[in-house]
């Protein structure tokens, strides 16, 4: 196997040519899909629609870590108190999120963002932090997070809404289903008593324009 | 598959073109190529013609007679002079039709003029031995395609051009290779590697590719390291190596609990294993940086064995060989190693802790009074 692959090496320019020539002029690698049936991501057309699909997963997923990261911050401080199962509940699903988006990243070849281990402290300082002031101060950070991943899911939902329902039907229905289990946390956090915390406009909306600094840095790095 | 039809549009037109201008036998196919190409690019902008063929079946006909192509150069029509001219030849040509296109004229011309130099700079590449990595080899390249010396003005970046073609090509033939042999292992027909022989394979197999042109690689190498070719050197080394790691089986983004069935377990892949094992956790994002890390090593495996072939001298470059053998242990060793490190602090700081509480309840420190 190797001889026949030194032969064919040393010989290589005189077998592929024209094939090689075309193919240089769009060389890129090469996208496998998984084993399974289906993928969630349509084989992309152009190299554009593929910049756009990865930098949305690549955003999604380091979204769903910075989240999984303050719950688990969360856990750490108020895991032995009251609301302990409710932030435990609350974080599994957050680990289900993450799970599907680092499969469709495996399986699309997408890069994650480099600024990982940074949302890794990020996230459970933030946790830790903010249920160090209580209860109402975890429900406080969770409503804020909540509602930036919702808001920048519907966003998603719009622009492939706009592009092509149908091409992208699969995604869709995945950030769909996530953004309504984010809504729901959202109003879970808001029922127990988040509204309550004392400055809790400040503190929602620093979160919130964290967030938003978050979701552009990972798009892009 | 719209940039391919709009190539093949080109080159039926060039086609049409020649068949309507050179006599049946070319004495010189030169000049009749040079013609063909001054008349193809007045003619083209009056060839509105659209055709009824539906795309499926001219794109069928692009492979049939591209299969051709190689076998059957010299039966092609007469009209063709010189087939090796063109990238599009088509002995069963027979319509002088061009496709259906909505594009304007302007998108057939920069593809054209692209295949064009990838055309020239594939065939300088049998001049470098004799000029180096420069202008002369793409100017004698050209010659060979019967175009004028002078054609070369399309190369803004004269001999960076000629280097960054001959890197593509060269990823692209590795990754066909590893494609193929990933095919194998999974139809069944051959054994799966592990991860470091996979590495070693792949950069060895890679880096022969060279062999042909080591006498000048160096010049090659000073060439990619100026500052305008850096950025895209740069890319054709990080797709490589993101290539060389697919086919490894790096899943790196896997989160505890998801296993792809595909990725052998390596050493490598618990390079900076998790802090802590809490049950509840997800690995840390030291195990996402596996993405970064891994590449990282790679490139720089890839870099110096890369330098110590350019003066290695030894019977098929068996130093190197040998070299890169050795990296790749280090890796290997050095991924086990930090492994056993962290278990070891692991277990050092339970026993202080251990110590801590033991001491505290000799003191009586612990009990509530």
């Amino acid at each position: 196997m190797h001889r026949a692959t030194q032969t064919a090496l040393y010989e290589w320019p005189h077998v592929v040519g024209p094939a090689v020539t075309r193919q240089c002029l769009k060389y890129k690698a090469p996208m496998r899909q998984s084993l399974r049936a289906y993928s969630v991501l349509p084989p992309p057309r152009d190299s554009e629609e593929k910049e756009m699909l990865a930098q949305m997963i690549r955003v999604d997923h380091a979204g769903e870590y910075g989240a999984n990261r303050i719950y688990a911050g969360q856990m750490a401080v108020l895991g032995r108190s009251g609301s302990g199962p409710l932030i435990q509940e609350m974080w599994d699903q957050e680990k289900k999120h993450l799970g599907k988006f680092t499969e469709i990243m495996a399986d699309n070849r997408v890069r994650p963002t480099a600024l990982l281990p940074l949302w890794n402290v990020a996230g459970f300082v933030l946790g830790a932090t903010t249920a160090l002031l209580g209860k109402e101060g975890a429900m406080a950070c969770t409503v804020a997070v909540e509602e930036s991943i919702s808001e920048h899911y519907n966003s998603q939902i719009r622009v492939l809404m706009e592009k092509d329902p149908e091409r992208y039907i699969e995604l869709l229905k995945v950030i769909k289903e996530f953004r309504d289990d984010e809504m729901e946390h959202h109003d879970t956090g808001l029922e127990h008593d988040a509204e309550s915390l004392p400055g809790y406009w400040l503190l929602k909306n620093a979160i919130q324009l964290g967030c938003k600094a978050a979701i552009y840095a990972s798009k892009r790095l | 598959m719209a940039a391919l039809l709009r190539g093949l549009r080109a080159g039926r037109a060039l086609r049409g073109i020649g068949g309507a201008l050179v006599a049946p036998t070319a004495t010189n196919p030169r000049c009749s190529s040079l013609r063909r190409g001054f008349h193809c690019a007045a003619l083209r902008l009056q060839d509105e013609s659209k055709s009824d063929k539906p795309p499926s079946s001219s794109s069928t006909n692009y492979h049939e007679h591209y299969q051709a192509h190689p076998t059957d150069q010299d039966t092609t029509a007469a009209s063709q002079g010189d087939s090796a001219d063109d990238l599009a030849a088509d002995e069963a040509f027979k319509t002088n039709t061009s496709y259906q296109d909505q594009s304007g004229e302007q998108g057939e011309e920069y593809e054209t003029e692209e295949q064009l130099q990838v055309r020239i700079l594939s065939a300088s590449l049998e001049f470098v031995q004799e000029h180096g990595w420069s202008m002369e080899a793409i100017a004698a390249g050209a010659e060979t395609l019967g175009l004028s010396s002078a054609s070369t003005g399309m190369f803004n970046n004269g001999a960076g051009d000629l280097v960054l073609h001959f890197i593509a090509q060269c990823n692209l033939q590795l990754t066909e290779i590893l494609a193929e042999q990933h095919k194998q292992v999974q139809l069944g027909q051959a054994e799966p590697k592990h991860t470091s022989d996979l590495l070693r394979d792949a950069v060895e197999t890679r880096l022969r590719m060279y062999i042909p042109y080591i006498q000048t690689w160096p010049q090659a190498m000073s060439i990619l390291l100026l500052p305008h070719n850096i950025p895209d050197s740069l890319k054709h080394l990080s797709n490589m190596v993101d290539d060389i790691w697919y086919y490894a089986g790096d899943r790196s983004t896997d989160v505890s609990g998801y296993h792809h069935p595909r990725s052998p377990p390596s050493s490598a892949r618990t390079f900076l294993s998790p802090f802590h094992h809490h049950p509840h956790n997800i690995r840390p994002a030291t195990v996402q940086m596996n993405w970064y890390t891994k590449r990282a090593v790679l490139t720089g495996i890839y870099n110096t064995t890369e330098l110590v072939m350019v003066q290695d001298s030894s019977e098929d470059f068996q130093d190197t060989w040998n070299f890169l053998n050795n990296r790749i242990q280090d890796v290997v060793n050095m991924a086990s190693t930090a492994k056993q490190v962290q278990s070891t602090g692991e277990a050092v700081v339970q026993g202080l802790m251990g110590a801590a509480v033991t001491l505290k309840n000799l003191t009586g420190l612990n009990q509530r009074r």
